[in-house]
């Protein structure tokens, strides 16, 4: 029997090394506007390992993180292995270009939701953000940023 | 990852199952039409969801799909003798036509009024392009029959293969979900020959793009059957060269077209939990296919496979470890060291195992795609479970889809920009760069 035939088998998956894995991604999550936040804050009331959960700040450089909060940017964005952004149409789109920029000068991934919980998406707010996400989920749900993070393990 | 129990509720498909019960909400793709070549020819076992059934194409023409038993003794009806209206078990002689309904019982005295009492569980089996479909659902809540393109497209503008591949369905479908395996293991990572070398995909503007822009970004797309995934590379002037491939639930996928060649696609359709068949067609939406085209096809180039022959077993398989070839990987001529799409694919994800624990996974954020898959997978499942909500893709509206590639520019939503681009149309070709 071939290396491959051997290898395949239930059987000796059982044999595959059992150790429990250590929580993976440090992830920041980013609500962009008023409804956006709503639905990160209803996420974030879950018990989560290495997420950690801001909304948008109207001022550059800065974030806000769930408390009320705020933060510099950049020291709170550069140690996380990626960023998930989420908006609607109301999107901040200059914060979203200051998170993206980060994310890109630190190669830190990134994904973006769009809820569209307010009406059709616009281009304007497609435009906001496509360049900044590397994978963009149109529409996204409450339960799409759930998933994401349980997934990913955050 | 994903928890322990929504791994086995999405990749258990046998009678009961939640999975299998949507599954029994959608006509399947079962046997090529030439493997029950004539009327009266022997008949063929499938195993379809876990089922062991026989199917037989009686000297009346009539198609028939029922249990593979003989409800007597339960002697396998492959040995069974096609007679008349029907086939006959050769151990004591009972007849059953292709409804499965007992018509001869020979060692009955009350022969007739016994036979209402005997019927194998059968289900509908039609002809539908070059393929047999079969429905194994509750016969009220059966769909109108599939009106997929390349089923529905004149003979001479389509091709359909299918292979056997070992591990279960789920896994074979992530695969054609998941765009961002393409540029390494097809395409050859960033110096690769990869898609430039098959006849099928050789040639077109697309795959310089795809080799120019080594990482794609993604966008995906809720549609009415399933979902959208586009990805997008850089293209001349500032504009997005986008693929977008379509997901129909639960197993039908479509590979964005290159050029002017056909167009593929996939079922991936469970056998039983742990092997599936993968269904590989190529057609075209206004032009016969090309001899080359087709001698391509059925040398396994594109997404179709080498098999041997008699048989939907791919020559290079797992007893002969794929054929992998050493001196062509370290060389870069194939990245993976296999040759082929279709066993590229084949020989990872059944390395996975044959089903495939994801409570083990390293997912990152560009997995999003199939997250969002798996969600709506499980949705629809609980939705027909819990509320007997019907699932989508099974209506003709689901199925006239098509895959689109296409340069359109950065500002527009790649669902505005192909419109109806997306529609399978008569006369009308597909939407291509």
């Amino acid at each position: 029997m071939s290396a491959c035939a051997r290898a395949i088998t239930a059987e000796e998956a059982a044999f595959r090394i059992d150790y429990p894995l250590a929580y993976g991604r440090d992830t920041g999550v980013i609500a962009f506007d008023r409804v956006a936040e709503e639905a990160v804050r209803q996420v974030a009331d879950n018990p989560w390992g290495k997420a950690h959960f801001y909304t948008a700040s109207l001022e550059s450089d800065e974030l806000i993180s769930l408390n009320g909060e705020r933060r510099d940017m950049r020291s709170e964005i550069e140690h996380s292995d990626s960023v998930i952004m989420v908006a609607t149409n109301a999107i901040l789109g200059d914060a979203v270009a200051e998170v993206g920029a980060i994310c890109r000068e630190l190669s830190i991934m990134t994904a973006g939701l769009l809820l569209l919980e307010d009406g059709d998406l616009t281009g304007k707010t497609l435009m906001a953000i496509r360049p900044y996400a590397r994978i963009l989920l149109v529409p996204a749900d409450r339960e799409d940023l759930f998933q994401l993070l349980t997934a990913i393990r955050a | 990852m994903l928890r322990p129990d929504i791994n086995d509720l999405l990749t258990q498909t046998g009678p009961g199952t939640p999975m299998g019960d949507l599954f029994r909400r959608y006509w399947q793709p079962v046997l090529h039409t030439d493997e029950l070549p004539e009327d009266g020819c022997p008949p063929v076992r499938v195993k379809l969801l876990s089922e062991r059934l026989i199917a037989v194409r009686t000297p009346e023409g009539e198609y028939g799909l029922m249990d593979e038993f003989c409800a007597h003794r339960g002697i396998s009806l492959f040995f069974g003798r096609v007679e008349n209206e029907g086939i006959r078990c050769p151990y004591h002689g009972w007849k059953y036509n292709a409804n499965g309904q007992a018509i001869d019982v020979p060692s009955e005295l009350n022969n007739s009024e016994f036979c209402k009492n005997v019927k194998l569980r059968s289900y509908p089996l039609v002809k539908v392009g070059d393929i047999l479909w079969a429905y194994l659902g509750d016969p009220e809540k059966q769909p109108p029959l599939p009106t997929w393109e390349f089923a529905t497209v004149p003979e001479r503008q389509t091709y359909t293969s299918k292979r056997l591949q070992e591990c279960n369905w789920l896994q074979a479908l992530e695969g054609g979900i998941d765009s961002s395996h393409v540029t390494w293991l097809h395409g050859g990572g960033p110096s690769g020959h990869g898609l430039e070398a098959d006849p099928l995909f050789a040639g077109s503007k697309g795959n310089q793009y795809n080799k120019n822009d080594v990482k794609p970004f993604f966008e995906v797309v809720e549609n009415e059957g399933g979902l959208l995934i586009g990805a997008r590379r850089n293209a001349e002037d500032g504009n997005y060269y986008w693929r977008v491939t379509p997901w129909v639930l639960p197993n039908f996928t479509m590979v964005p077209p290159r050029g002017d060649h056909p167009v593929h696609g996939h079922f991936w359709v469970p056998i039983d939990d742990e092997n599936c068949w993968a269904w590989s067609f190529d057609y075209h939406p206004t032009r016969d296919l090309t001899e080359t085209e087709v001698d391509a096809m059925k040398a396994g180039a594109g997404v179709h496979s080498k098999n041997i022959p008699g048989t939907y077993l791919p020559v290079a398989n797992k007893d002969n470890d794929y054929l992998i070839d050493r001196e062509k990987q370290k060389a870069g001529i194939l990245f993976s060291g296999v040759e082929g799409i279709a066993i590229q694919d084949s020989s990872l994800q059944e390395s996975m195992g044959p089903v495939v624990d994801r409570t083990k996974e390293r997912l990152v954020a560009t997995d999003a795609g199939i997250i969002k898959a798996r969600q709506k997978l499980r949705r629809a499942v609980e939705a027909l479970r819990d509320n007997g909500t019907e699932p989508v893709g099974n209506v003709p509206e689901h199925q006239k889809i098509r895959s689109v590639a296409i340069v359109l520019p950065a500002d527009r939503p790649f669902v505005e920009g192909i419109g109806d681009g997306f529609l399978a149309r008569e006369g009308v070709g597909q939407t291509t760069v």
